[in-house]
């Protein structure tokens, strides 16, 4: 009991509200951590299989911004050339052109 | 006087200091029993701590 001559300075009125609020903040800071850092803890509040909300996550459709900007030109001859900003900020060419546009383009198969 | 009856700044001799040590001692003892017993089942029933 050598600690309790704290009381002997310092207040209990205000050592033990600070004791007793840091214990609190430090709990509440860890469990946030974890929280924070871990994915399975609403599917154990639910009730639902564990890692099945990841599994749901991954299923949807991906709607990052960093993948959304694209832009497209119509070409002259009806075939659509796109260019794609990859989320890494290098472009890609893409051209797609109507099924007869390949065909009529299409080297023959054979030879004449 | 002696020591043990001397009143310090904070209104308190030093028998009444222990007392109210004491009870946050045991305060903190219960609620670390209680802590344990929830973090046990939770590393039991859930991945925590893999």
């Amino acid at each position: 009991m050598n600690n309790a001559k704290i009381w002997l300075v310092v207040p209990p009125a205000v050592g033990v509200p600070l004791f007793l609020g840091a214990v609190a903040v430090g709990s509440f800071a860890v469990h946030v951590a974890v929280l924070s850092n871990t994915s399975w803890v609403s599917d154990f509040l639910s009730g639902a299989p564990l890692g099945s909300g990841d599994m749901a996550a991954a299923a949807l459709p991906d709607t990052d911004a960093a993948v959304k900007p694209a832009s497209y030109a119509m070409m002259p001859d009806g075939s659509f050339e796109m260019t794609i900003i990859l989320p890494d900020g290098t472009h890609a060419q893409a051209v797609v052109q109507p099924p007869e546009l390949r065909t009529a383009s299409a080297t023959p198969l054979v030879a004449q | 006087m002696t020591d043990e009856d001397k009143v310090w700044p904070t209104g308190l001799n030093l028998k009444e200091a222990e007392e109210v040590h004491s009870y946050l001692i045991d305060g903190t003892r219960v609620f670390g029993g209680i802590a344990l017993l929830a973090h046990i089942l939770v590393a039991v029933s859930t991945p925590w701590l893999g």
